[in-house]
């Protein structure tokens, strides 16, 4: 038996006692109330009765009766339950807890069961026995006990402590071990007395020992105490007595140290600490090192730690009267930087000190080069503050890079002489000397990238719906600012390539904007007189339109890598579309190819590209194009993941199906909210050019067993409003689709352009376009042709004749218009009429079958392939003779079938003439 | 036909549709051996279950009740019926048998007649000819000998026509639902087709004799009905809904077919393998003569024959159809008649 056992054992009677005690309460009166059970800093106090406490502490102890109860009989898993609900209780008697301190029947039971649970696991054999649950179980609770003592380490321990004291003098005072552990049931008023002189007495005794120790271990090498704790605490407990004890002592000895660590003395055993850690154990223990400084970084030890370099180093950056020359400062640079990257290193002080350099540098005089120098490192670290790629700039750091670079572009702009380059080597640049140009190893393309990303990091990161957002989307200015002066800077200096990348830039931070300037100057003819000077100064900007063709024509020529090619074209073309300008986006789409190759491109370029053909699609709307809007956006929205697909939100449904790692991935390439494109705006477009075309084909061909659908998620939507048993007012953008698609169905072309067109729609959809206006006399205008078309389709068979002057009236058309539609259906075979010209009229022809005619149709062509299926089942029976038959009976019947058909024709349109 | 005549008070066409029935039930269920030759029907029946579907039917749910009444010699008399109660999700426990009973314990109380003989059934355009059918009548006639399902079509006796048949399972059917076979070996042996599947059992209509004198009256004083649902001419509606179904039934029909088809295909390509297997071992076992020969039953077992499809379903589609086209036929008989009277008419008045 391990000596754990027999203290757990001790402890583990005493405490029965203790919460038979509670349960005795009623019967035994006042011994109730007296909170015997409670740890000696109530002791002052405890006279007092408090209800709360009471109650609260007596679900405790009953929780830990239960508990024990369970250890007795090897039950994990109910150990594992009440355990859980132990914890709830405590969090519950969390207030008295704070106020009184915490229980030390709760101490007791947490050693106790980690004690036991130990040696379970200890126990091998004893586990192999064990049932699957609790073999579960121990092992959950075990990490459970482990991680939740870590609360309540100091307590345990110096429990620990009095529960040893406490069992020394049990031996001693022959207080027999079989008096203790007899039996739960009978308590009587003498072991209560007994307990309640011990009580105290140990614990005196324990606080005695406790200073002993504290004194004794001052001296001692505290980071020694405290690896030792995490060894046993960690690993095993096989460890022999001595250990064991020296360790728990030792490790009391820290707590108390850790508790008050103001205090000079702990200072100096923490740095003595780090140097120990440094020298002495680094082999052993440098992984465990590490994690702890992860872990503890804003701890109690983040404090020294954050001190120590700064200690350490700030004096040490020049010695005092040294001579501040080149080489000097290099050195020392290179003495920072040598600590980047290396864990344990404080990004934040290596900023600093970097920055004192500079300013060192500048003080001397050392020259511009050294300075570019030292400022581009500035900005590396700057971007490796965050340790990994998800977390995004704090804003100061985020302002002090932007100002970093102005700087840096304010130098290299004063200084032509300075170069600035990725490849040129360490050892070949020049610095100081002044007499040739100069040569700094860098790249300020490289570093405005990164500033990009940074940026749209930034972006994606905050919630676009609050105030922060507006302020950050102003640096966006300053963002552009900046990736003008590089470009200015590239283009005289730079290769193409560099410019090719700097312009592509450029060319992502405009093809989104609306440029309002050109799009005014378009509206209003160049007057020039009229205009004020303001407005001429304003007009004077480059056309976005222009820019971006002068940038992407300079990509499309010059650049060798595909991807920023393609990235330019989408970008042009989105902006062509934004603009309005057609058919020149149609035609650089189609010339460039993109589509038959762009699922081979990364997900970001085919984020772009859905982009680009969504912005496509909504300017083909824009022009009337119906078709060309349904078929650009059919892609899009026909998967029903538009969001995902344009990168504007991740959906909840494949939560499931990827991982965390994905996520983040998937995270990582969201569009910043600033450039979303509206996605009721798409839908509404997508569904009102789906009804432009769906509701004159589906009355064409109402009858038609085949007939396909055009838009199956405008069918869905139909279906969707059908099912409804109560039609109310529509109310989303979808309702209002719906019920304008069932007026248009009648003919109705006025109800159906009142619920596409009003107050509603309006705010949601029509309002977000560049020229509202335009748009919306479009649509009533293809509204009325597509109805008139809708109602002759569908009541055709009802007229004999029809004047045009009256279908004019009702749909509000000019009469050529009407003629030309209604030849235009004529010459595409869709209505059987003609025209007559003198009475201006339509003649039906009537050869269209009648829904009976068609629906027997269809049953006479169901009944032949089930005559031949027959007869398949037929040969089976009749062997070859069968096939021969069959082959003959199917010739005649497809003749038969054929002049059938043509023979209705024939005969119906020969009555028609 | 006293009987018959009687009838006509109540519902004004009732007379006609009960010829037709009785013409066809004659046509067809000519076979002798049958407990009933006829139904009579009260009144009250006919226009409690006209009630019950106008109460609680719609669309194409369907309505069902018990009937009671007693055994004459070879008539079935239905004197009362009672409805059962809609099923809903609700009441999944809502036990059919007690509630039967208990209605029937009620009745007898107040000196109705009790005996169980048959249930009813409303109808949605006559597409009544269904497994659910087939297994609660095979499952009443198998209890009870006499008992009978009676078919009320409402949209018929909406547009004028009382529409109410009488079917029973012929002996034939109720052999093979016995056994539960509906192989299509067994179905061959059993002989038997979708035209002998059902029995239709002539109708008469009873009325007392004071319900009688009491038309007779009515029928003097009132005036012409206003409306004459039976001379209406639109028929398109009923017309192509009767095709819609007939083509769902044939589409249900090819594909029965099909799939048989592929069982036979496949059942002639095992066979054929099973022969090559057993003509390998045979040479096996020539090749190693003395060892005593490995059963075949082996084979049979290791190569399970494909499961033939259940025909009944089939056969209860061809069934379907059947129906089908002599709703259409009749309906179309009735329409051509009436649209050549129209013309008549038409021509007479120009």
């Amino acid at each position: 038996m391990s000596r754990f056992f027999t203290t757990g054992s001790d402890s583990e009677s005493e405490s029965s006692l203790s919460g038979e005690e509670l349960v005795t309460k009623p019967v035994g009166g006042n011994y109730g109330k007296q909170p015997l059970l409670l740890s000696e800093d109530e002791e002052d106090t405890k006279r007092v009765v408090r209800s709360a406490k009471d109650k609260r502490f007596e679900e405790l102890t009953n929780l830990i009766r239960t508990i024990r109860n369970a250890m007795k009989i090897r039950d994990v898993t109910k150990c594992l339950e009440e355990f859980e609900l132990l914890g709830k209780a405590y969090g519950k008697a969390k207030s008295i807890v704070d106020k009184e301190g915490v229980p030390r029947f709760y101490i007791r039971i947490l050693a106790d069961l980690e004690d036991y649970l130990n040696e379970l696991w200890e126990d091998k054999e004893g586990k192999k026995k064990m049932n699957k649950n609790n073999a579960k179980a121990l092992s959950t609770l075990r990490q459970k006990i482990r991680k939740y003592n870590r609360d309540f380490e100091s307590h345990i321990t110096s429990y620990k402590q009095s529960a040893d004291e406490d069992a020394e003098k049990n031996e001693e005072d022959s207080e027999g071990s079989s008096d203790e552990d007899e039996d739960e049931d009978g308590v009587s008023a003498a072991t209560f007395l007994k307990k309640k002189s011990e009580a105290p007495s140990g614990e005196s005794r324990k606080f005695l020992k406790k200073m002993d120790v504290r004194a004794r271990d001052e001296d001692e090498d505290s980071e020694d105490s405290e690896d030792d704790e995490d060894w046993d605490t960690g690993s095993t407990s096989s460890d022999s007595d001595s250990e064991e004890e020296e360790g728990k002592q030792t490790a009391l000895a820290s707590r108390f140290l850790k508790k008050a660590p103001t205090t000079d003395e702990d200072k100096k055993a923490a740095e003595k600490k780090r140097e120990d850690k440094a020298k002495k154990k680094h082999d052993r223990k440098s992984k465990r090192l590490d994690e702890e400084e992860e872990d503890n970084e804003g701890g109690e030890w983040e404090r020294v730690r954050g001190g120590v370099p700064l200690v350490k180093e700030k004096p040490k950056m020049f010695a005092k009267g040294t001579e501040i020359t080149h080489a000097v400062v290099i050195k020392k640079l290179n003495e920072i930087l040598q600590a980047r990257g290396k864990k344990g290193t404080d990004r934040a002080a290596q900023i600093e000190l970097l920055q004192l350099l500079v300013q060192i540098a500048a003080e001397n005089n050392l020259g511009e080069g050294v300075i570019v120098k030292i400022k581009f490192n500035i900005i590396a670290s700057l971007y490796d503050y965050n340790p990994n790629l998800a977390t995004y700039m704090k804003p100061e750091m985020w302002g002090k890079c932007l100002d970093c670079i102005n700087e840096l572009m304010d130098i290299l702009f004063a200084n032509p002489n300075i170069f600035v380059g990725e490849n040129i080597l360490e050892e070949s640049e020049n610095l100081h000397n002044a007499d040739q140009p100069l040569r700094v190893r860098g790249c300020i393309l490289t570093l405005v990238e990164r500033m990009d990303e940074e940026f749209t990091k930034i972006m994606q990161n905050t919630d676009p719906h609050s105030q922060e957002y507006v302020e950050h989307l102003k640096d966006e200015a300053q963002v552009c600012a900046i990736i003008e002066r590089v470009q200015r800077y590239l283009e005289e200096k730079g290769t193409t390539e560099e410019v090719c990348r700097i312009y592509l830039l450029r060319i992502l931070h405009t093809y989104y904007k609306f440029d309002y300037k050109a799009h005014q100057r378009q509206l209003t003819p160049p007057e020039g007189s009229s205009k004020s000077e303001q407005d001429q100064a304003e007009n004077e900007g480059e056309d976005s339109a222009v820019l971006m063709e002068r940038l992407c024509k300079y990509i499309y020529a010059k650049d060798r890598t595909d991807r920023i090619r393609t990235c330019a074209i989408l970008c042009h073309i989105y902006h062509h579309a934004l603009h309005s300008r057609w058919y020149q986006a149609r035609d650089l789409m189609l010339m460039s190819h993109l589509q038959d190759n762009i699922q081979h491109a990364d997900p970001p370029v085919q984020i772009l590209y859905n982009r680009t053909m969504v912005q496509l699609g909504i300017c083909a709307f824009r022009q009337g194009l119906t078709k060309d809007a349904h078929n650009a956006l059919l892609d899009i929205q026909s998967s029903g993941r538009a969001k995902e697909l344009l990168g504007q939100g991740l959906l909840l449904r494949s939560l499931q199906e990827r991982n965390q790692e994905q996520e983040k991935v998937e995270r990582r390439r969201q569009v910043p909210f600033h450039l979303h494109i509206n996605l009721e705006l798409l839908e509404c477009v997508y569904l009102v050019s789906a009804m432009l075309l769906e509701i004159p084909y589906m009355a064409a061909h109402e009858s038609d067993a085949r007939r396909r659908m055009i838009s199956k998620q405008f069918h869905h939507q139909l279906r969707v409003g059908e099912r409804q048993p109560l039609l109310g007012p529509p109310e989303s953008m979808r309702e209002h689709v719906v019920a304008a698609s069932k007026a248009m169905k009648m003919g109705d072309w006025k109800t159906c352009h009142s619920f596409i067109i009003n107050e509603k729609m309006n705010g949601k959809v029509w309002d977000l376009f560049p020229e509202a206006d335009k748009v919306r006399t479009m649509l009533v205008r293809k509204i009325q042709e597509e109805s008139l078309r809708t109602y002759l389709f569908t009541y055709s068979s009802v007229y004999d004749s029809i004047s045009m002057e009256t279908l004019s009236d009702m749909f509000e058309l000019d009469l050529p218009t009407v003629h030309s539609i209604i030849s235009k259906m004529i010459i595409n075979e869709e209505l059987m009429a003609s025209l007559d010209q003198p009475t201006q009229t339509v003649v039906m022809h009537r050869t269209e079958p009648t829904a009976q005619q068609n629906l027997a149709l269809q049953l006479a062509e169901k009944l032949g392939s089930l005559v031949e299926n027959n007869e398949r089942v037929f040969d089976h029976k009749q062997g070859t003779y069968g096939g021969y038959f069959r082959d003959q009976k199917d010739g005649y019947r497809k003749n038969e079938g054929y002049m059938r058909r043509g023979g209705y024709r024939q005969q119906q349109s020969q009555t028609a003439y | 036909m006293a009987s018959r005549k009687e009838g006509t008070g109540s519902t004004a066409t009732s007379s006609s549709s009960t010829a037709g029935a009785a013409g066809k039930g004659k046509g067809k269920g000519g076979s002798g051996d049958s407990a009933v030759k006829q139904v009579q029907i009260d009144g009250l029946v006919v226009l409690k279950i006209i009630k019950h579907y106008q109460e609680e039917g719609q669309g194409t749910e369907v309505v069902q009740g018990v009937l009671l009444g007693l055994v004459v010699e070879d008539r079935l008399e239905i004197t009362n019926c009672f409805p059962f109660p809609q099923h809903t999700e609700d009441d999944a426990d809502f036990d059919e048998v007690q509630y039967q009973m208990e209605m029937m314990r009620s009745l007898r109380h107040v000196n109705i007649d009790h005996l169980h003989v048959g249930w009813y059934q409303s109808t949605y355009y006559g597409s009544f000819v269904t497994r659910a059918l087939l297994d609660s009548q095979f499952s009443y006639q198998h209890a009870i000998e006499e008992s009978v399902v009676l078919i009320y079509d409402p949209i018929k006796t909406a547009q004028g026509s009382l529409s109410l048949k009488a079917y029973r399972l012929t002996p034939k059917l109720m052999e093979v639902c016995k056994e539960k076979d509906f192989s299509p070996e067994a179905l061959k042996k059993a002989n038997i087709t979708f035209e002998y599947m059902f029995e239709e059992v002539p109708i008469v209509i009873k009325n007392s004799h004071l319900i009688n004198v009491l038309m007779w009256e009515l029928e003097k004083k009132s005036a012409v009905a206003d409306k004459h649902e039976l001379l209406s001419l639109a028929s398109s509606n009923h017309l192509g809904k009767n095709l819609q179904l007939l083509m769902d039934r044939v589409d249900e029909m090819s594909q029965d077919i099909v799939k048989y088809n592929t069982y036979m295909r496949n059942t002639s390509k095992q066979q054929q393998q099973k022969h090559q297997q057993r003509r390998q071992q045979e040479n096996m076992q020539r090749q190693s003569r003395g060892e005593p020969p490995l059963p075949e039953e082996d084979l049979s077992k290791l190569f399970k024959p494909p499961q033939p499809p259940a025909r009944m379903d089939s056969l209860l589609i061809a069934g379907q159809i059947n129906t089908y086209c002599q709703n259409i036929k009749e309906f179309t008989a009735q329409n051509l008649g009436k649209l050549f009277m129209a013309q008549a008419l038409q021509e007479y008045n120009n």
